[in-house]
């Protein structure tokens, strides 16, 4: 997932490490300072001279590195999150739409953006500051074993004390409470989804206050959920916090210090690289522990991420084969929803060039039917044939030039009205656009609009549920495939405009065309008529 | 910033956020104040006396455990307050977002609204439980510690004043420069979370196309990508001008301590511990620039929640003023370029049928009964009082409506029939479900508990009309609105709602928005709209009479039905 990046990536911890390790050298020079003015002697001021501009160095290098790092880093985010986001969108494009619906447009989209948002400290801060809490303590401690390794050991208990705090952080009632946390979270983006998309609903209802609760019991859960994260993690990470505070540092050094001084096996001027380096261990340390939550929030959300690049895509043939005409062909189709099969095994046979209707109650799997034939899915058994070959050796390019779908939900874009009608067709010339749009009768409805067609509908223009479904049926007509479903087409038109369409439907000369159909006008003129009852075709 | 949190939060935060800050502010202070005894300690150690060091360590210890019990204190006060104002602001979040007008909502709103309900309030309430402690930590200490110098050694303190105006500068100059691109990043992200909404939700249409990109998304991606891009030039220079400051200063006390020690004016033990107090001061402030960029962000989220819930709802009155019956009236209403001065009055108890060409405005009619707008001029009565004097609370409790474009949340069968009365029994709830005609609830593996999805995706059109056709009977209010419900049943399902439909406008004032003919014939009067203007008005058999728009729809409705009997073999 992140291969690409790598050598960039370790650039920007090598300037990150470099300058952590060159922090140090002001420190040193305190120090250097005291041996130089305890020297017996007279000072020397050469080596003062060289002292002090030992340190000014080692802060030109501190300065130069990190800034460059944290640019490198941040930019190298940007790039890295721009690449997921590619990539999660290409692959959403694939996957069954049965999957897509399933899991929901909130959940998905918070995956493709927080999630991909929460990689930041992944890729900006934690390599370069881990291998720094690494690096750092190590140069210091080898340093400070050389002065005195009695002393160095006292420096370290504050760091081990706070180290001892990591486990507390990750019980398996951490991890289960992190998890908690993130899946309420989760059920938040998706309440506020349907909360903003069913206002409307909301609004009639919201008299009682009580309307919006989905969205306020997903906020009370989460709350309710972080606090006892929060409480859990806050005493640790307030005793982690205590323990490499420089105040608790200095008191365990000072201490230290002044018993080896006092028993005489200290030169007192040894203290000194201790209450300065000494505080330099813990910062790093300090740095770990509070990326560590970001750190643990970026690994679930990469966990989130592959999930979703995990989700087999519908399958592509490695040599597409073409389909021989038009006919159109189910053999024992089945098909489950959530373990509740819709299809039963429904055979069906559209002849090339003929007008079937497919008509039942609701609920009996007509959209699914639709669906199947569009490969939104793969069905569970069977076959579906178009001119004799499986729709799952055609290929998606060849299956998008042969079939073509007005549905009953339609999805406009916020896009130019051209724009919207030449989805499947973005060569189509305006002439082209505009015939279609006559023909699906809604040209003159766009003729009336701010800007016509290029008027940017849900930004600048909102067209009614009848108006969109024109629109569709446009895009259809458009698209001019040879094969055409229709579902629920013209249920929201007014008549006149649902017999121009019927019309227009009926001078389709040549097409294959399945009409999902609820009411016995939009069967007229059919010449075949299939009625679907639990899941089978029972004529 | 601290103004802003306690204007999104509400007053009600604002007596535990002030004592945060001082203990906050308390616990800094301490942390710098009890560098001081380092001076003594060094001293005795350096200078020869380590017996005499003993007392002063002693006094040390006791300084750190006061300060440990103010940070512990101050770090509690923080979550506690940061968790109880998150429960709050959903809340306040969610209560307003239901109270702005139906106007406010586009289609970007989805995403914009989404991030700020997820990641904006987190980000911005974590301000105190993470950020505000480092912060104030980050300021003050340096703060005490140049203090503590000055009293040790006027000179080191003077030296390293120079600092402070330097330092506060830069902090403001970065706040300046990355004001801008911050909220261009915020802007470019809702754009992007918008557009993948929209990505997700159009795949059916999508993967009709032949290219296998969608270029707004793309588009808006990269727009991303190049913001935060710019973000970084803007904010990385500044972070690094802190921190030259810093070390400048911190290598200008090394060579001025090295010059004063060689010329005898200040004893080593003391420089030593200026020194020392030196590097403390300027730890915290090379954390100043993270913790400020982070903090800065919070307050972009801020800003954004702040703009939100200072957009106003449609005003409610001081006075509600209760509706004398159900008659509906539109007087002279304007509304956008849709309705142009409407004037129509519906007796109470009256069926209404609505009907016209796609885009006349018959939606909007109802929409403004039940404002979800104000209208542009004009006004809109129900029971002869003016919508906007009636309060939204009483006025939603008098209106039904069942929509064209149904929306189902995300829950069970039940609990989305149970939406329009919480208070309903379990058998009124089944009650309202049979009467709406939702036996195949029975079939479903479920039963009413059974989810329905996000937006009731797991149910046909059919099934989602149906289930709101019961909201509206379990709501059982004199007034129902209607809008074109019919379109999407199928015959066997319409004869089966018709019983539920009747008995749910029987003895109530209706107004029905529709393109099926059948449906509008079972009105007691129908109008004719179009370009926002009632055309004909009367009876179904006047209107016939009439000869005009209306019985010119009618007639190609029964041809089209005719021809569907014949051709139905």
């Amino acid at each position: 997932m992140l291969r690409p990046y790598v050598r960039s990536f370790v650039l920007v911890v090598f300037l990150q490490v470099t300058g952590a390790v060159a922090g140090l050298a002001p420190l040193l020079a305190v120090a250097g300072l005291g041996r130089a003015l305890f020297a017996p002697g007279a000072a020397d001021p050469d080596r003062i001279r060289a002292v002090v501009l030992f340190g000014a160095a080692g802060l030109l290098i501190r300065l130069v590195c990190t800034a460059v790092s944290a640019g490198l880093g941040h930019l190298l985010d940007g790039r890295v999150q721009l690449g997921l986001r590619r990539e999660l969108a290409a692959h959403l494009g694939r996957v069954p739409l049965g999957w897509l619906t399933r899991r929901g447009s909130g959940e998905l989209s918070r995956i493709a953006g927080d999630d991909v948002a929460a990689v930041h400290p992944f890729i900006a801060h934690a390599p370069g500051e881990l291998a720094a809490a690494f690096v750092v303590p190590l140069v210091s401690l080898i340093y400070l074993a050389g002065v005195d390794w009695r002393l160095t050991l006292i420096t370290l208990v504050p760091v081990l004390a706070a180290l001892a705090h990591v486990p507390l952080l990750m019980t398996p009632a951490r991890t289960r409470d992190q998890r908690d946390h993130d899946a309420a979270l989760g059920r938040i983006a998706a309440a506020v989804v349907e909360f903003v998309q069913g206002i409307a609903v909301v609004k009639t209802f919201g008299g009682t206050g009580r309307a919006h609760r989905g969205f306020l019991d997903a906020a009370d859960t989460f709350v309710a959920v972080f606090t006892r994260w929060v409480r859990g993690v806050s005493t640790v990470a307030a005793g982690m916090q205590l323990a490499l505070s420089p105040a608790f540092v200095l008191l365990v050094i000072l201490t230290g210090g002044a018993a080896l001084i006092g028993a005489g096996t200290l030169a007192p001027v040894d203290l000194l690289p201790f209450l300065l380096l000494g505080l330099g261990l813990t910062a790093p340390v300090a740095a770990l522990g509070h990326g560590f939550d970001d750190l643990q929030a970026a690994g679930r959300a990469v966990g989130r991420i592959r999930a979703v690049l995990a989700v087999e895509p519908l399958s592509e043939p490695a040599r597409p084969i073409r389909p021989a005409g038009d006919h159109v062909e189910m053999r024992g189709v089945r098909f489950a929803h959530d373990g509740a099969e819709v299809l039963r095994g429904v055979d069906l046979t559209l002849a090339a060039g003929t007008v079937t209707a497919l008509t039942g109650p609701s609920g009996s799997g007509k959209s699914t039917v639709a669906g199947l034939l569009l490969r939104f899915d793969d069905p569970a058994a069977g076959s579906i044939r178009i001119g004799g070959a499986d729709l799952r050796d055609i290929g998606s390019a060849e299956l998008r030039r042969r079939v073509s779908h007005v549905l009953q939900d339609v999805r406009l874009l916020r896009a130019s009205v051209t724009d919207n009608i030449a989805v499947a067709v973005p060569h189509a010339t305006p002439d082209q656009v505009e015939h279609a749009a006559r023909q699906a009768r809604i040209h003159d409805r766009i003729e009336a609009l701010p800007r016509g067609y290029d008027t940017i509908l849900g930004t600048e223009a909102t067209l009614s549920g009848g108006e969109a479904q024109r629109i569709a049926i446009a895009r259809a007509l458009l698209a001019d495939t040879p094969i055409l479903v229709l579902d629920e087409a013209t249920a929201f038109a007014d008549p006149p405009t649902d017999a121009a369409i019927r019309d227009t439907v009926a001078g389709l000369t040549g097409r294959t065309v399945l009409v999902i159909a609820h009411r016995p006008e939009t069967v007229a003129g059919a010449d075949t008529v299939l009625t679907l009852r639990e899941g089978v075709i029972t004529r | 910033m601290i103004r802003t949190l306690l204007r999104v939060t509400g007053p009600a935060y604002a007596g535990p956020m002030r004592r945060t800050i001082a203990l906050m502010t308390a616990a800094a202070v301490a942390e710098g104040l009890l560098l001081i005894l380092l001076v003594p300690i060094l001293r005795a150690l350096l200078g020869g006396d380590p017996a005499g060091v003993w007392q002063w360590l002693a006094r040390f210890a006791a300084a750190v455990a006061g300060y440990a019990v103010l940070r512990y204190a101050a770090d509690l006060a923080g979550m506690r307050v940061g968790t109880t104002m998150l429960r709050g602001m959903y809340h306040r979040l969610g209560d307003h977002l239901a109270r702005l007008p139906l106007g406010w909502y586009g289609t970007a709103r989805v995403g914009e609204v989404s991030a700020l309900a997820g990641r904006g309030l987190l980000a911005a309430l974590g301000v105190c439980a993470h950020l505000l402690g480092p912060f104030i930590t980050a300021c003050v200490t340096p703060l005490t510690v140049v203090a503590v110098m000055t009293v040790v050694d006027w000179r080191f303190g003077l030296a390293a004043l120079v600092a402070v105006p330097v330092v506060v500068a830069v902090q403001v100059g970065a706040a300046r420069a990355s004001v801008a691109a911050d909220a261009a990043t915020a802007a470019r992200g809702d754009e992007a979370a918008a557009r993948v909404v929209e990505y997700l939700q159009a795949q059916p249409v999508l993967r009709a196309g032949e290219q296998d990109l969608f270029i707004p998304l793309d588009d808006a991606l990269r727009e991303l990508e190049k913001a935060s891009r710019r973000q970084v030039r803007a904010v990385v220079p500044v972070a690094a001008g802190t921190a030259v400051t810093v070390q400048i200063v911190f290598t200008g006390l090394l060579a001025l301590g090295a010059w004063l020690a060689v010329d005898g004016s200040i004893g080593v033990p003391e420089l030593l511990a200026l020194l020392i107090l030196a590097s403390r001061a300027a730890d915290p402030l090379l954390s100043l620039a993270d913790v400020s960029g982070k903090l800065r962000a919070a307050r972009t989220e801020l800003d954004r929640l702040d703009r939100v819930l200072t957009t106003p709802p449609l005003p409610e009155p001081s006075r509600p003023v209760r509706p004398r019956d159900d008659g509906v009236q539109f007087d002279r209403v304007t509304f956008g370029d849709v309705l142009h001065g409407l004037s129509l009055t519906v007796p109470p108890g009256q069926r209404l049928a609505v009907t016209g060409p796609s885009g006349a405005g018959k939606s909007t009619m109802l929409r403004l009964i039940a404002r979800f707008h104000d209208t542009g001029g004009g006004t809109v009565r129900v029971g002869g009082a003016d919508v906007r004097d009636i309060g939204t609370e009483h006025l939603m409790s008098r209106i039904a409506i069942v929509f064209q474009d149904v929306r189902l949340f995300d829950g069970t069968i039940a609990d989305n029939v149970r939406l329009a009365r919480p208070a309903a029994s379990d058998d009124e709830v089944r009650a309202a479900g049979a009467a709406a005609g939702l036996d195949f609830v029975d079939r479903l593996p479920g039963g009413w508990d059974t989810r329905v999805g996000e937006g009731g995706t797991m149910l046909s059109g059919g099934e989602r009309q149906r289930v709101s056709i019961a909201r509206a009977l379990l709501k059982d209010t004199p007034i129902v609105l209607l809008d074109e419900i019919t379109s999407a049943l199928d015959p066997d399902t319409e004869s089966a709602v018709h019983d539920a439909l009747e008995r749910l406008l029987t003895g109530r004032t209706v107004i029905m928005v529709a393109h099926r003919m059948r449906t509008v014939r079972r009105a007691d009067r129908v109008v004719f709209l179009d370009g926002g203007r009632i055309v004909e008005d009367g009876t179904h058999d006047e209107l016939l009479e009439l000869g005009g728009r209306y019985a010119s729809y009618w007639n190609l409705s029964m041809s089209g039905k005719a021809a569907g009997k014949t051709s139905g073999k």
